[in-house]
């Protein structure tokens, strides 16, 4: 076993309210600059809906992940041979069309415009030329549109439910939308770092965070085609490569990243887990289904004692472990077994998972009038407006059952507290539902505390960093001992 | 170590002099006989029998050495020299060593001695041209004929009033006029079967002109200094037009390799086409 730490996070869907405050959180600290305007290292979208950047789900058309041929992991995008066939030009990247073209307005104009019949307006004007433009699509220009007929109904998502399903989707009262907020999953088995030439891409070995080098980077751009997530994105300004870096500086100092920490829903947690590095390759191998299981069976257990024994050889903390032990994402993905990786079947192991969403029919439509169906609190799951193949789409790889077991659990857990805290279900019903949704009430309480009241430490559990540990790995830091405050911090030309 | 390093160095000297001694008239037929005889009259240089007595032997290794130097420094029979040969500059051959200077000499007075030198007259039938000889020369010339021992064509790098699709190379100079530079069908013919200028002398070392063609590409060339037709312009515009086509046939390929990629998916999808 070749055990290795990795920071992961799990998003509640349930809980987001689609405020987008991480991802102005996470833009004032690191997307505001000249080149990046157009970057949303943290996006939130609105499901059904084609995303950011646009239709980024298609791969068929972006090449984004991996692909199995002939058995073998290949990149959809690019090859040894496609590098040098397309070096002129990386030819599935998204135009700025299809992110889009960032804007201001002309405020001076509301100050300075003379006297007139009408107020002054401040026109829009491009961040990329500066010069007055028409405003025809927005990083979230669907945001809340679940019904609307372009944007919406082009989820290729969509694509697996029948004509009569899609139809009802978008009919009244049974229009159904939740929020998607994504980051950079920083995956186990990165198909960006595999694709960059210039090896600028990198997973840090102590916690797998994926970074780009900036000195490194050459402006191939595979990394934008090859991510079929989209989240790393081309600073048109810098010539380089950008993306999420899970706010690095603030997990190394025990602070959780900026858009987990000013989440208003607090939907997000981050922790530590174990995995085991040697069956990254064979878990990515499996058939769509399986990768939702296989990936978990990669995730190991932190309180194993083979596992710990590994886990030390290999040089991982005694406080790494201590936290992955107490990690609130182990509880979700392997205790639990309620959050699940957005798209797995790109084959890249996200280790961002999510708790799909629940959407209950409260109500139907009847001739002219609209009538409250909510006799039953927790209908069942199936009914849902949701359907399940869809959820199955996005976090299941295909395989619904996964979905069925994680809303029927949740569902089950629902009707527990409210027989616990209002009663007027009968408490013997909402056990037996449990026991039918692979629960109990220890594990329904636990579950319930983490969702709902979960405090700033239940959520992060950030270990510490050992910085002082990792810089070993490429020098010594006794050599610069007694340097403090002398010497070059970048060699000069001569005498290095 | 360096001992040993050292006696390899000093054997390899030996010996390559042991060898060069034996090969003094590959060196001459290779890079002199192009315009000299030995007794055969002149060709596009002076005719190098007795040459020792007409000059002392330090003024002939001097000339031998560096011709271009002798012939700046205003020395008189070099100028005289130059104007007999019409002005035709003998280069300066690479890789001459005093000891090759003093066996070529040695070879020369040698040669001098002899009743009837070997290079005493040029191999080349002296057959007259005829006009056939005119079209197979041309044919040899612009390449579709292909040279008998795989030299590379003349076209690559020469040319000739504009003849070829392009008006010829550019890399050597225009051989319009060489028929009258070199001075006639002797000169000319002798400098074919061996070139020795420092870019053809290697090349055509390996892969010679054979001596039957030879006589045809002279009668080419004679023909082309006589007739004498300009037709510089016409290529100038063919180039340019060669040069259009030519950006079209890649932007077509460019086309075909690339015509896939993707434009834009948020335009098509809002128009409707996906």
């Amino acid at each position: 076993m070749d055990i290795r730490s990795q920071i992961s996070m799990v998003f509640h869907l349930d809980k987001c309210i689609g405020c987008h405050t991480c991802s102005i959180a996470c833009k004032n600290i690191w997307t505001d600059r000249k080149g990046t305007e157009y970057m949303w290292w943290n996006n939130v979208e609105t499901k059904p809906g084609t995303g950011f950047p646009t239709r980024w789900e298609d791969q068929e058309k972006y090449k984004g992940g991996w692909e199995l041929v002939n058995g073998e992991l290949k990149l959809k995008s690019t090859s040894k041979v496609k590098t040098v066939t397309n070096i002129f030009h990386n030819p599935n990247m998204p135009t700025m069309d299809d992110y889009y073209e960032p804007w201001s307005y002309k405020y001076k104009d509301l100050f300075d415009a003379p006297a007139g019949d009408d107020q002054p307006t401040a026109k829009p004007i491009s961040m990329v030329t500066g010069e007055y433009m028409d405003i025809e699509a927005g990083p979230n220009w669907d945001d809340d549109l679940s019904g609307s007929p372009i944007y919406a109904e082009n989820d290729i998502n969509l694509d697996v439910l029948s004509e009569e399903q899609r139809d009802q989707l978008f009919a009244i009262e049974r229009l159904m939308m939740f929020y998607f907020p994504r980051i950079c999953n920083h995956c186990v088995n990165p198909s960006c770092v595999a694709s960059c030439p210039s090896g600028a891409l990198y997973k840090r070995g102590e916690d797998g965070i994926v970074l780009l080098d900036q000195e490194r980077c050459r402006a191939w751009r595979s990394c934008i085609s090859a991510c079929p997530y989209k989240k790393t994105y081309y600073n048109w300004n810098t010539g380089k490569s950008e993306k999420c870096i899970l706010c690095f500086p603030r997990v190394e100092t025990g602070q959780a990243p900026a858009c987990f920490h000013s989440c208003v829903g607090r939907i997000r947690y981050l922790g530590v887990l174990l995995y085991d590095a040697d069956k990254i390759e064979e878990t990515a191998k499996h058939s769509d289904h399986e990768l939702v299981d296989t990936q978990r069976e990669m995730i190991l257990d932190p309180f194993d004692e083979d596992v710990i024994r590994d886990a030390k050889k290999n040089g991982i903390a005694d406080s790494t472990i201590k936290a992955a032990q107490e990690s609130p994402v182990y509880k979700f993905v392997k205790d639990w077994g309620i959050a699940l990786p957005p798209h797995v079947e790109y084959r890249t192991l996200p280790m961002l998972f999510y708790v799909p969403p629940m959407l209950p029919v409260m109500s139907s439509q009847e001739g002219d009038s609209v009538r409250s169906i909510n006799e039953e609190y927790f209908p069942d799951f199936e009914k849902a407006r949701t359907p399940i193949k869809y959820l199955a789409k996005m976090f299941g790889g295909g395989n619904e059952s996964h979905l069925r077991y994680v809303l029927k659990k949740q569902s089950a857990i629902r009707a527990y507290r409210r027989a616990v805290t209002v009663g007027d279900i009968d408490m013997l019903n909402a056990e037996k539902a449990l026991m039918e949704a692979d629960c109990h009430p220890k594990e329904a309480d636990k579950i319930y505390k983490l969702t709902s009241l979960c405090t700033f430490d239940d959520r992060f559990v950030i270990p510490a960093a050992h910085r002082e540990e990792a810089i070993e790995m490429m020098k010594d830091p006794l050599e610069h001992k007694q340097e403090a405050g002398f010497g070059f911090r970048e060699a000069p030309e001569r005498g290095k | 170590m360096k001992k040993t390093f050292t006696l390899v160095i000093a054997a390899w000297s030996i010996l390559s002099l042991n060898l060069f001694g034996q090969d003094v008239e590959g060196f001459f037929k290779q890079n002199c006989a192009s315009c000299h005889s030995i007794g055969g009259g002149r060709l596009t240089g002076p005719d190098l029998k007795n040459v020792h007595l007409r000059k002392d032997e330090s003024w002939i290794k001097n000339f031998i050495s560096d011709p271009q130097t002798i012939i700046n420094s205003g020395d008189v029979y070099a100028r005289e020299l130059l104007s007999d040969s019409r002005g035709v500059i003998m280069p300066k051959v690479g890789g001459l060593t005093p000891f090759i200077i003093q066996s070529l000499f040695d070879f020369i007075k040698e040669e001098s001695a002899k009743e009837k030198s070997k290079y005493g007259g040029s191999a080349i039938t002296d057959r007259p041209l005829t006009p056939s000889d005119i079209v197979k020369g041309r044919a040899l010339f612009i390449g579709e004929t292909r040279l008998k021992n795989n030299g590379p064509t003349c076209i690559g790098c020469h040319s000739v009033a504009g003849e070829g699709l392009l008006g010829g190379g550019l890399l050597g100079p225009d051989l319009t006029n060489v028929y009258g530079r070199l001075g006639g069908k002797k000169p000319l013919a002798a400098w074919l079967a061996s070139p020795a200028s420092e870019t053809m002398g290697p090349i055509y070392q390996k892969h010679p002109i054979d001596e039957e063609e030879v006589l045809p590409l002279v009668a080419f060339f004679k023909d082309k200094a006589v007739s004498n037709v300009s037709v510089a312009g016409v290529h100038d515009f063919n180039f340019i037009i060669f040069g259009f086509v030519g950006l079209a046939i890649v932007l077509v390929l460019f086309d075909l390799f690339w015509g896939n990629r993707l434009r834009s998916i948020r335009r098509n999808m809002v128009e409707g086409k996906i």
